[in-house]
Order: C-alpha cells, then sequence, then structure tokens
C-alpha cells in the first residue's frame, strides 16, 4: 500500500520491539562471539577468573554455574587477540569433526526416518472420521510435548537395557542378540535417532495432515474422473500439495537438531558417551566452554566452534531450498 | 477395508507412543527394584510417597521451579507472539525502503539459534547484570526468525480492503493491527503454543544462565536423575509425570484452533 510520511513513521512503532531486541540479545551476542572468538584462550581465562571478596579463588565451578555471593567478575585488560588462530586450532580438532559428523548424521536420519512415517500416518489418519482423527493425532504429539530429559530418561530406564523394552520386544522376538544400546559405539547415535523421530512425528503428521485438508476437492475429483491409479495420486497430489509444509517441518528438524542437547545430555551426562559416539555439536561447546567435560574453560575456541557451525547449517538449509525448486516446478 | 489398515497401524504406533507414558506414570509408584525391570507395568502396591516428597519438596524446590518454569515460558511466548506478529504485519502488508534487507536480517535469526551464541551470552548477560535472573531467559527467546516467517504468511491472507477501510476511518496502522489481531486468534494460539514448548523444553541456556534458585524444570529434572543413587527413581517419574501436564492441558484446550490455523495457513 501506498503510505505517507507521517504513516512509514507510525509504522517504525510496530517494528521497533522487534528489532530493539533482535539487536539487543541477538546481534550484540554475535558480535561478541566474533570477538571472542579472536581472543587468545590462556590471556582471557584469568581475565574472566571469577574472585570472590575473601580473595580465595571460588571451587570449579558446579553445573549450573552459580555466582558465590560478593563476588566480582574482574575486568583485565590482559585481552590478547590472536587473528583466526582459534579457528585453525577448532579445524585440527579431530573431536570437532567427530561432533560435526555425529550431529550431521543425527539430523538427517531423523529426517529421513520421520518425514516418510509421518506421511504415511498422515494419510491413514486422513481415512478415518473427524473424531478418531483429532484423537489420535493428540495421542501422537504427547511425546513431543514431554521435556527432551524426559524421554531420555524414559528410554533409559524403559526402552534401553538387556531386559529393557526395545530388546524384549522388537531385538529377540525377530532373533536377534540383545542390543547393549547406550555402551555399544554404533548404537547410541541410532538410539538417539529413535528419540528425536519418537519425539517429532506427532507433530509432523499434524503438519501434514492439516495440509491434506486443505486439498481442494475438486483436485480429488478430477483424478476419480481421469480413473488415476494410486501411485500418480500420490505423486500428482499428495506430494505437490504437501511438499512445502515437508520443508517447513525440514527447516525446523534442521534447527532443531543442530541445537538439540537436552537428550544427549541427559542420557549421556554431558558427556559424548563411549567412544564420543553420542558427542552432538553443541554438547562439545559445552563441554569446551564448561567444566563440565573437559574442563579446558576455553571460552574463545567454543566461540570459534559456534560460528563455524553456522557455513554448515545454512549449507544444509540451501540445499533443502534449492530441492524445492527441483521437485516441485519439475 | 482399507480403513481397517490404517486404523490398525494408527493404533498400533499411538500404543507405541504412549505406552512409555502409562509406564512413567506408573513407575512413579513403584519401588527402585520394580522401575529397574522395564517389562513390568504395574507396581505391585501403589505407595505415594514418591508425589508426597516431591510436593513437601525434600529434595528440591519443586514449586519454584514448576512457577519458574511457567513464568518464563508464558511471558516468553506471549511477548514473542505479539512482538513478531507486530512486525510480520508490516513485513506482509507494507512496504517501504529497506524492506526486504529487514527481512532477510530477521530471517537469520533462524540461522544462528541461541544456542550456538550460549557463551558469549552469558558475558553480555554478566554484563548487563541480568545474568542469574529470569529475564535472562526470556529476552534473548522474543525475536524469533520462525514467527516472522509464519506470521507473513498469515497476515497475507488478510484482504487488503480491511486496512483500507480502517484507514478511510481515520485510523493509524498500530491502531489498525489491533484491530486485526482478533481475526487471526487461531493463528496467534498456535504460535504462542508452539513458542511455549519450545522455551519449557529449553536446556542450555537455563543450565548456563539461571541460578540455582530460578532454575526451571528440565534442570530440576536432570538433577533428580544425576544423583539418582540418592533419590529414588519414582521421585523422577513422578515430576516427570507432573511436567507434562500443563502442556498437555493447554494443546488440549487449544488443539482445534490450532488445526483450523494451520489448515487455513496451508491454503495457498
Amino acid at each position: 500500500m501506498v503510505l505517507s510520511q507521517y504513516e512509514k513513521g507510525s509504522l517504525f512503532w510496530l517494528l521497533v520491539p522487534f528489532f530493539g531486541l533482535w539487536v539487543l540479545f541477538w546481534l550484540v551476542p554475535l558480535i561478541l562471539g566474533i570477538d571472542l572468538s579472536l581472543q587468545s584462550p590462556t590471556f582471557t581465562a584469568p581475565h574472566r577468573e571469577i574472585i570472590d571478596s575473601t580473595g580465595t579463588k571460588p571451587p570449579p565451578f558446579s553445573l549450573s554455574w552459580d555466582l558465590p555471593e560478593n563476588s566480582e567478575v574482574v575486568q583485565g585488560d590482559n585481552i590478547k587477540y590472536i587473528g583466526l588462530q582459534n579457528f585453525s586450532n577448532v579445524l585440527e580438532d579431530a573431536k570437532f569433526y567427530k561432533a560435526l559428523r555425529n550431529t550431521l548424521i543425527y539430523v538427517l536420519g531423523s529426517i529421513l526416518l520421520l518425514i516418510p512415517l509421518s506421511f504415511i500416518l498422515s494419510v491413514c489418519l486422513f481415512q478415518l472420521s473427524g473424531f478418531f482423527r483429532g484423537l489420535l493425532v493428540f495421542c501422537l504429539m504427547i511425546p513431543g510435548l514431554a521435556l527432551p530429559g524426559v524421554l531420555s530418561t524414559l528410554f533409559y530406564l524403559f526402552f534401553h537395557g538387556r531386559t529393557g523394552a526395545l530388546n524384549q520386544y522388537l531385538v529377540v522376538p525377530l532373533g536377534f542378540e540383545p542390543v547393549n544400546w547406550m555402551m555399544d559405539p554404533s548404537f547410541i547415535m541410532p538410539s538417539l535417532i529413535i528419540q528425536a523421530v519418537w519425539r517429532w512425528t506427532g507433530m509432523v503428521t499434524l503438519f501434514f495432515l492439516c495440509g491434506l485438508q486443505a486439498i481442494p476437492n475438486w483436485q480429488w475429483e478430477v483424478a476419480k474422473i481421469e480413473g488415476a491409479g494410486k501411485w500418480l495420486l500420490v505423486r500428482k497430489i499428495l506430494i505437490p500439495n504437501l511438499w512445502h509444509l515437508a520443508l517447513f517441518a525440514m527447516v525446523f528438524l534442521v534447527v532443531d537438531g543442530f541445537a538439540s542437547f537436552s537428550g544427549a545430555y541427559n542420557l549421556l551426562g554431558g558427556s559424548g558417551g563411549i567412544l564420543d559416539s553420542g558427542l552432538l555439536l553443541v554438547t562439545y561447546v559445552y563441554q569446551v566452554a564448561f567444566p563440565g567435560g573437559s574442563g579446558r574453560f576455553d571460552f574463545p575456541g567454543a566461540a570459534a566452534m559456534s560460528l563455524l557451525v553456522v557455513p554448515v547449517t545454512a549449507l544444509l538449509l540451501f540445499i533443502i531450498l534449492q530441492g524445492r525448486r527441483r521437485w516441485v516446478l519439475r | 477395508m482399507r480403513k481397517l489398515i490404517s486404523f490398525c497401524i494408527l493404533t498400533g504406533s499411538v500404543i507405541i507412543c504412549l505406552y512409555p507414558f502409562l509406564w512413567m506414570f506408573l513407575s512413579s509408584f513403584k519401588t527402585n527394584r520394580e522401575i529397574y525391570q522395564p517389562t513390568l507395568l504395574f507396581p505391585e502396591n501403589f505407595e505415594i510417597d514418591s508425589y508426597q516428597s516431591l510436593f513437601s519438596e525434600q529434595y528440591l524446590p519443586f514449586y519454584s521451579f514448576f512457577s519458574n518454569s511457567l513464568f518464563i515460558s508464558g511471558l516468553q511466548a506471549l511477548f514473542a507472539t505479539l512482538i513478531t506478529a507486530a512486525a510480520a504485519f508490516v513485513f506482509a502488508k507494507y512496504s517501504f525502503r529497506g524492506k526486504s534487507f529487514l527481512f532477510g536480517v530477521a530471517i537469520l535469526v533462524i540461522l544462528i539459534p541461541k544456542q550456538a551464541m550460549a557463551v558469549p551470552l552469558f558475558d553480555w548477560m554478566l554484563w548487563l547484570g541480568l545474568q542469574g535472573t529470569s529475564w535472562s531467559l526470556i529476552f534473548p527467546g522474543i525475536a524469533s526468525g520462525l514467527g516472522i516467517v509464519f506470521f507473513t504468511q498469515v497476515f497475507r491472507k488478510i484482504p487488503n480492503e480491511l486496512l483500507e477501510l480502517a484507514k478511510v476511518e481515520g485510523f493509524s496502522i498500530p491502531r489498525t493491527f489491533f484491530l486485526i489481531l482478533p481475526l487471526v486468534a487461531p493463528s496467534l494460539i498456535t504460535y504462542g503454543l508452539l513458542h511455549f514448548i519450545l522455551s519449557w523444553q529449553e536446556h542450555l541456556l537455563p543450565l548456563l544462565l539461571l541460578d540455582d534458585e530460578n532454575t526451571t524444570l528440565p534442570i530440576a529434572l536432570s538433577k533428580l536423575r544425576d544423583s539418582s543413587h540418592r533419590i529414588p527413581e519414582s521421585v523422577g517419574m513422578a515430576a516427570a509425570t507432573i511436567s507434562l501436564f500443563p502442556v498437555v492441558i493447554l494443546f488440549a484446550v487449544c488443539f482445534r484452533k490450532m488445526k483450523t490455523a494451520l489448515v487455513h495457513l496451508s491454503l495457498s
């Protein structure tokens, strides 16, 4: 719409709250993070040392990271900039690659399992009548509402273990040896992925179901008149209509997967599990920065690592969005 | 026949989804020995000790954690909904110089989530003097990129004639925005709920930013498990059961509205 000068001024008042908060709590931390990633860890660490009023050093930080009473953060001048040293350190760190690979497997694995599964479930739901449809999709969504910590606790107590449900109800009846889910390095990632699928399937199913309900009736009519087969129905009606919802779900899963922390933290107690095979990126950043894990206390290194993840996420999202062009506009 | 097959598939998956939660609920009455037998569903006798020790705050101040969680998530969802809706309204309906730049910049938030910036955020909160308070958790979540994307789509569907009518009536743009809000109430509720859930589930930031007495439920739950040798598992199970209630109730109340909003959104 065409606006007068006065009206343009009033647009400002609607935008200001958002961008004010954006600058304060996104841009500033980002700039601080970039600045931090250029500093030397050894010079930066004492500057961040927290000294309480009696002059004694506090004990190593507890997990909850609380500052003692009467303490102040010593603001030293001893910040030393070392250029891109931190970044090259991270790039030489084998553990970083391990964490990156794990996270990629986690994200891609959960997407590849989740999207088809929710697609099938939503098509099934679509054939039921209104009341059951709502009830069942609501039940499916309950794991998504629970805290990830609860899911991993349940996983730990209920599913995993030699006598756990997964082994008792699935692995052993199929004639395999019981799997030691959390102790066998090759099964830690699958169990994290199972949790992600368990958690998000309901939500994505709901999305798809709403997309199915929104398909205009004439498309079905035309298909009926033309006598289209099942496969053609799926390809020409379902996939094109649901694609943008699937896309939204994928973007959401990628972002959530790269930021996921809670499940693995609860399951593995902040460590990476056996041979670090359950080490996710955020967990590793947490380990490097805070003494929960290695005690390295390397704030600059952690900041550099966080920044290095950004191009990876961006690339993944870019590929997904490119995929849309190839698929939908064909 | 087809209905029967799909009904079977669905019932199966619902059972897989919900059985562990039933087990969790029943486990809150069990003894440790019983909990370590995952295939056992019902406890031998129902002991409510776990709920008693939880509510008498024997191990940790559960009430205050619970209310903190509610306070933080509720306030954050409320602010995020209103503020992103306002910005998205402008993006969807008006054009001005620098709009696409501002839009792109707002979308960037999706790319770098706040969890990735936990370390500098911690420093910055320390400097602002907010570190440890609930506000240090409420503020960073409000400017949400997903919200902008969502609400831009929503407001695009509002006919322009309405805005012109408001202009003829002499309403200012902010006033017009508030008048239009009731029209998109289902979408507001949907987004508010999703935001509420995401901040309800947030773990890393409260772990770093909050003081012990201001912590939220996820931390409390992982604490109950951390020292699991001291605290009976059933207490953790009881806390987990209770933590599920507010979200499920909210969802059950708003579920219909949410479906309306999502169906409407995908009609494009």
